[in-house]
């Protein structure tokens, strides 16, 4: 059995379709990666897999029922905000939901006088992440959990991702960061409400390339591509063509004529959102 | 410069609510200082008790309106009638004529007194409840109601925002919690605050005014109880409509302001025009200073504050329950999302 099986559901808010029919399951032990752009709908399905939102359409269940009070014992849930009261210590804060969950607080590395609020945000993120875990739930919900935090700080709290898949939760967690969705086992892909594409990294970017193209005049390599059809981004002075040929590319850019080099390279992840957006 | 004026002006178009604080706040203003601020009482409601009462009353100047007559009456009616604020100035005829004047309506009192001329020679004055006329001993009951207001509105509001605004609210959503766990215990603090607040005003006012306590402690405890609901009903309201701390605040200060002006507090309801003054019937803090300046000074019973009491508890009922199903939705938003 799934910990959370998603079963064709739609939600509507009035005649806009935020979420349009989606399929979506996380087994125990399994790390999934809900990914898109903003606006993609994963906020809003997210809040149906909590039990914040009734889907319009379509069956959520955690743990084999509908989500409940009763269910939520089970389930852990890091918002972006992290959810964590700011005028309080970390360790009032575990307190606190250690009580609402009616679980024990685990011995944590929190302590001292300062408020939340004054914490560095690696360790709100952290004392957030422990105050979800710490009734070890079977189902953990995580959005963006190491946005705005340093690279050691990000591996750090991976590392306690993936000890909680380890120990049997299901994980799902919401990025719209490359290096966050290459953590997980398998990543959903959503689109527009929909969900365009499931499997690893490499099998969601996998067909998509972009033309990189390196000019010494790259202002007018830029005004030439651009119009021509395929999204157009600039990184640094490398412009990237999203999705396009690199034989038109070549063919935009000799009407200039620019020099520039050339080549068909793998799209990101970034990339393959746009892709799927346009 | 003319850049900051500009945005300045964009921005405060946009926000709807500070374009009605300022339009709404000048024209409230105006209304309760154009009708309602008038200290000198037009009507002083009076009974005429004793042999010859209907002769008595068709003397008087034409500001005693007279609203009881009889000639029947005796001191001690007339004493029950102040009591139990069925009148502001009694008059009784007889072999020692007397005037009796409600001391608790501070305005009213003084013009009863002022306008003295026309009652007959040899009249006698007496002031009862608060013979010297203590601007203390009418106050600090009232400032009961306005402080309790004051916390109720604003603190409780602020404090139920504050979690809206932190998205803890909708981290509280996602626990095993009650939403009536949730609520109670997030309106509960602020009750026992209110209820302390309320006694050490209460001995202040004792203690350091000397403001008499003469009627029922129970009756003292039920009417402050049934208002602490209907004020924190108020809060948990405001802060349901409220998405930010500055919001609640602004409209906080459009319940607290008209309560301050038209509850009878400070400007005699009885000297307010008549469409100025049923707002002040339809507002929480005028029943609860009737009833503490009754309780305080009167020694009122229950009898004489059953109407003030019941329409509280409709109030609470209606504005705690509204303001409760309003909160219930902001922390079991499924429930509201399929109900």
């Amino acid at each position: 059995m799934n910990a959370i099986d998603v079963r064709r559901v739609t939600r509507q808010f009035g005649s806009f379709t935020a979420v349009d029919s989606v399929d979506l399951t996380v087994a125990h032990g399994e790390v999934v990666g809900l990914v898109g752009a903003n606006g993609a709908g994963k906020t809003t399905l997210i809040r149906m897999i909590l039990g914040l939102l009734a889907p319009t359409a379509g069956r959520v269940d955690v743990l084999g029922a509908p989500p409940s009070r009763q269910g939520r014992r089970r389930v852990g849930y890091v918002p972006q905000n992290l959810g964590l009261y700011r005028d309080l210590t970390a360790l009032e804060n575990l307190e606190f939901r250690a009580e609402a969950f009616g679980s024990t607080r685990h011995p944590v590395p929190f302590d001292g006088d300062a408020l939340v609020g004054r914490l560095p945000l690696g360790l709100q993120r952290r004392a957030a992440f422990v105050a979800a875990t710490q009734h070890d739930p079977a189902v953990l919900i995580l959005d963006e959990p190491t946005s705005g935090v340093s690279p050691l700080a990000r591996s750090h709290l991976w590392n306690l991702i993936r000890e909680q898949a380890d120990g049997g939760s299901a994980v799902l967690v919401s990025t719209h960061y490359m290096d966050e969705a290459e953590q997980a086992d398998r990543l959903v892909l959503m689109s527009q409400g929909r969900v365009a594409g499931t499997g690893t990294l490499a099998d969601i970017i996998g067909p998509l390339t972009a033309v990189e193209v390196t000019a010494e005049r790259w202002q007018q390599a830029f005004e030439l591509l651009d119009g021509t059809g395929p999204p157009v981004t600039l990184s640094g002075r490398t412009i990237r063509v999203l999705g396009a040929d690199q034989a038109v590319v070549e063919t935009a850019l000799a009407q200039g004529p620019v020099r520039a080099r050339v080549r068909s390279v793998p799209a990101t992840l970034d990339e393959a959102m746009v892709l799927l957006d346009s | 410069m003319k850049a900051m004026i500009l945005k300045e002006f964009r921005q405060m178009r946009r926000d709807r609510r500070t374009v009605a604080l300022m339009v709404g706040l000048p024209l409230m203003m105006l209304i309760i200082f154009g009708y309602a601020a008038r200290f000198d009482v037009v009507e002083i409601e009076t009974a005429v008790l004793g042999p010859g009462a209907d002769i008595a009353a068709g003397q008087l100047d034409d500001a005693f309106t007279v609203v009881e007559q009889d000639p029947a009456g005796t001191a001690e009616d007339a004493r029950q009638l102040l009591a139990d604020s069925r009148a502001a100035v009694a008059i009784v005829t007889g072999a020692e004529p007397t005037i009796y004047v409600d001391g608790t309506e501070l305005f009213v009192a003084q013009s009863a007194l002022r306008r003295g001329d026309s009652l007959p020679a040899g009249v006698e004055g007496e002031i009862l409840f608060n013979p010297d006329l203590s601007t203390a001993a009418v106050m600090v009951p009232s400032l009961i109601g306005l402080i309790l207001l004051f916390i109720g509105t604003v603190i409780t509001s602020l404090g139920v925002v504050r979690e809206r605004e932190q998205g803890t609210l909708e981290q509280l959503a996602v626990t095993p919690l009650r939403p009536s766990d949730v609520i109670v215990g997030k309106i509960a603090p602020y009750f026992v605050v209110a209820l302390i607040d309320m006694v050490i005003i209460t001995l202040a006012g004792i203690l350091i005014f000397d403001v008499p306590f003469r009627g029922s402690l129970f009756l003292f405890a039920v009417f402050g109880l049934v208002y602490l609901f209907v004020v924190l009903g108020l809060g948990v309201l405001i802060s349901t409509v409220s998405r930010s701390q500055g919001e609640a605040i602004q409209l906080a200060i459009m319940v607290l302001l008209p309560q301050v002006m038209l509850s009878g507090m400070i400007f005699p309801l009885k000297s307010m025009a008549e469409g100025v003054r049923w707002i002040g019937y339809l507002l929480p803090l005028t029943y609860f200073v009737e009833a503490m300046r009754g309780i305080f000074l009167k020694a009122s019973s229950f009898g004489a504050l059953v109407q003030p009491l019941v329409i509280l508890v409709l109030m609470a009922v209606a504005v705690f329950g509204l303001a409760v199903w309003r909160f219930r939705r902001d922390v079991a938003p499924r429930a509201a999302a399929t109900s």
